[in-house]
């Protein structure tokens, strides 16, 4: 069975009046079972030049809807290095395109998604940030 | 005040992929558009029952186009347990027993809050949203 781990560790020194370290391991598997997962669309590297949702080019596409088995696992990182240059994450699926997620340089997230709703990316900014993702999970 | 965050996606040769796979990333937080590190917290420890739709963490106006960054794990032992995270009525994901997210949430408007529902059993999750912006609700709210 093939084995996969994400794990989360969130430490500081000086947040609080002591010592903050949490650490979060999961080991990713098929929904509801002690399964593991067996496919990744593997690790991806693009330009976001799109400056506004909607447009026809230069937005990148991150996953779209029901490409994977509920539950798919997203990780997205914004490789800019410049603070203030950020990358937008949207729901192309829903009405309205909502705006679900703000990375600004160097920002990562790890979602389970529920898996079918399309995710694309933004920078309104129009500094071209470098953005790499990968989806984790069971593809159908 | 750095508070760093660190992921850490890691497979063996010939296990997810005939290749290792290891994926490891760090960020100190900091506050939207700047290197200015984030200073404020919330966090805590809930069991959720089942049937009913809570909100984990209210958008304010305060928060948008802030930097929140939001820690969610679900505790439960059992992987057939799970919670669903809605972000303004938009279904973000779930949490099976065992998961965790971490995620920039996005408050685009005061409607934007994390609501969490508990299916098959009582779940128990912790969360933190570290953040800027934020005040303490006036007396009497």
């Amino acid at each position: 069975m093939a084995t996969t781990i994400a794990q989360l560790t969130l430490t500081s020194t000086d947040l609080l009046s002591d010592s903050l370290s949490l650490s979060a391991v999961s080991t990713l598997t098929k929904v509801g079972t002690s399964t593991g997962i067996e496919h990744t669309t593997g690790l991806a590297r693009a330009k976001v030049t799109s400056t506004a949702k909607g447009t026809t080019s230069g937005q990148v596409t991150l996953y779209t809807a029901d490409d994977y088995a509920a539950i798919a696992y997203l990780y997205v990182k914004n490789v800019a290095t410049t603070a203030g240059h950020k990358i937008f994450i949207y729901d192309d699926t829903t009405s309205g395109d909502p705006i679900q997620f703000q990375l600004d340089a160097n920002d990562f997230a790890f979602i389970p998604m529920h898996g079918d709703k399309t995710y694309m990316a933004y920078s309104p900014g129009g500094n071209d940030p470098l953005i790499e993702w990968m989806v984790l999970g069971q593809d159908q | 005040m750095a508070i760093t965050t660190t992921l850490t996606l890691k497979s063996d040769a010939g296990d997810l992929l005939t290749d290792e796979l290891s994926v490891v990333t760090s960020k100190d937080l900091h506050k939207a558009g700047t290197t200015t590190d984030l200073n404020q917290v919330r966090m805590g420890r809930n069991e959720i029952p089942t049937g009913t739709s809570f909100d984990l963490l209210d958008a304010t106006t305060l928060a948008i186009n802030k930097a929140n960054k939001v820690y969610v794990s679900n505790l439960s032992t059992d992987e057939t347990y799970y919670i669903t995270l809605v972000i303004d009525a938009k279904t973000i994901g779930r949490l099976y027993g065992g998961d965790w997210m971490f995620i920039p949430w996005n408050c685009d408007d005061a409607t934007h809050d994390i609501e969490v529902t508990a299916s098959t059993g009582t779940n128990t999750i912790e969360w933190a949203c570290f953040h800027e912006g934020e005040t303490l609700p006036t007396q009497g709210d």
